[in-house]
């Protein structure tokens, strides 16, 4: 077996272009999703009651539905029902948060009732309002509390955006499928592909467990 | 715009055979991946130093890869270490043997690692042997932990076969998409296999939900 990687040098900058757009799916996908997850967790939390029952089908739906499905379906069958015309990048993005923002509310809803509900007792007795008590006691706890989850959230983020190949994405895994399918070297584009997706993957999750580690304390009480 | 769902229904058979891929690459899997991925993580726990580094670098290798990047190489990789052409079927499975495995290893070593080494160490001095502690004191507790975790992870994988559509496994996926491409009801076909999905995936969602209420530790 010989092995040339001169495919890899000779289509850097368009596999480069691949990693930026990963990247740039990933932050997007991840922000877009934890506001909407923010929002979801405290509507079912703290929305009208005739709202929860909705929320939590959409959220244990989303644990059901596989991603790829979800972003398959937005790419080309949500076009024909609202009459617009998307581009990769943006179907990507709807499917990715449709679907990662069920998890991240999970996870918030998870960190807030984490809190014990004797300190918002506490709290409304020193006159504090509920929105104050929410900033002022509750998020302070819970946000460190979730900083595990949101590590693997995001790690399951840049992960899923490699789906979004399926609907044509040009972010890395689908610039490597088009320079593996031209050179037919798959085999070293493909090696390469994960050395990078490994090399991108393995910080976010170090990187939050070493911080949660430093911060831990602070969620405590 | 006109839709006609009867496209659904005149490719029945064909999607109740993909569905039962589906459940097949889900059985199949776990079926390897629950005796592997207890030997990974008792080769990471009690093996010898390089075999435990081997056993590490593997299990970080594949929790930090896209599922569908593993699917690919194994399509293109396999044949030639193999040096046989493999059907599309074992190629899938074993991707997402390989991926599975290593999420399960680290279950089993949580779990394992759950339990307070005061335990071993009182069930030594109670006259077991350290087979007998693992295997009476440690395992039932450390079960209780792990089934929770491996019904979630039953449930991913689940949705993750999925994947294995790209290198034309014909699980349910792909033979729905395959459908879309030959009629053309792009809508009717997505929407159907969304739907499929669904009403498999929920009632197995909700079982999870309840299997972790039934086996909460509570400390």
């Amino acid at each position: 077996m010989d092995f040339d990687f001169s495919v890899i040098t000779d289509n850097a900058g368009f596999l480069a272009h691949g990693v930026l757009i990963t990247l740039a799916l990933s932050l997007a996908s991840g922000g877009t999703s934890l506001i909407a997850g923010f929002v979801l967790a405290l509507l079912r939390i703290r929305g009208p009651r005739w709202l929860r029952p909705a929320i939590v089908f959409y959220i244990d739906s989303m644990r059901a539905i596989p991603v790829l499905v979800v972003l398959v379906w937005t790419f080309f069958a949500l076009p024909i029902v609202a009459g617009v015309t998307m581009s990769p990048f943006t179907a990507g993005l709807i499917g990715l948060t449709v679907h990662l923002a069920a998890y991240a509310a999970e996870i918030i809803r998870a960190g807030i009732e984490s809190v014990r509900p004797g300190q918002t007792r506490a709290a409304l007795a020193l006159g504090m309002s509920q929105a104050q008590i929410l900033r002022r006691i509750i998020l302070p706890q819970a946000l460190v509390r979730m900083l595990p989850a949101f590590g693997s959230l995001a790690s399951v983020t840049i992960k899923d955006t490699a789906i979004a190949s399926v609907i044509a994405v040009p972010e890395l895994m689908r610039q490597s499928e088009t320079v593996a399918g031209q050179s037919f070297q798959p085999i070293e584009v493909y090696t390469v592909a994960m050395a990078v997706y490994f090399l991108l993957l393995y910080p976010v999750t170090r990187g939050v467990d070493r911080f949660y580690r430093r911060v831990a304390h602070l969620g405590r009480s | 715009m006109t839709f006609d769902w009867s496209v659904v229904w005149q490719h029945r058979d064909a999607l109740a055979a993909g569905t039962a891929t589906t459940f097949l690459l889900t059985i199949a899997t776990m079926a390897i991946a629950v005796p592997c991925g207890l030997l990974v993580a008792a080769l990471r726990l009690y093996g010898p130093v390089p075999v435990r580094a081997l056993a590490t670098a593997y299990v970080e290798l594949f929790r930090n890869l896209p599922l569908i990047l593993v699917v690919y190489w194994a399509y293109y990789v396999l044949p030639i270490l193999a040096d046989v052409g493999l059907p599309a079927l074992a190629t899938g499975l074993a991707a997402l043997s390989l991926n599975v495995t290593a999420y399960n290893s680290e279950t089993f070593r949580a779990g394992i690692n759950s339990i307070r080494r005061g335990q071993v160490e009182a069930a030594m001095a109670l006259g077991m042997s350290r087979t007998q502690a693992l295997r009476r004191v440690v395992a039932p507790q450390a079960l209780r932990r792990i089934t929770p975790v491996l019904a979630s992870t039953w449930v991913s994988l689940f949705k993750d076969t999925s994947l294995v559509s790209v290198i034309a496994v014909t699980e349910l996926a792909y033979v729905s998409m395959q459908i879309r491409a030959q009629t053309f009801r792009v809508l009717e076909m997505l929407t159907a296999m969304a739907l499929i999905y669904w009403l498999l995936g929920y009632p197995q969602a909700k079982l999870v939900d309840w299997i972790q209420r039934r086996y909460a530790v509570t400390e």
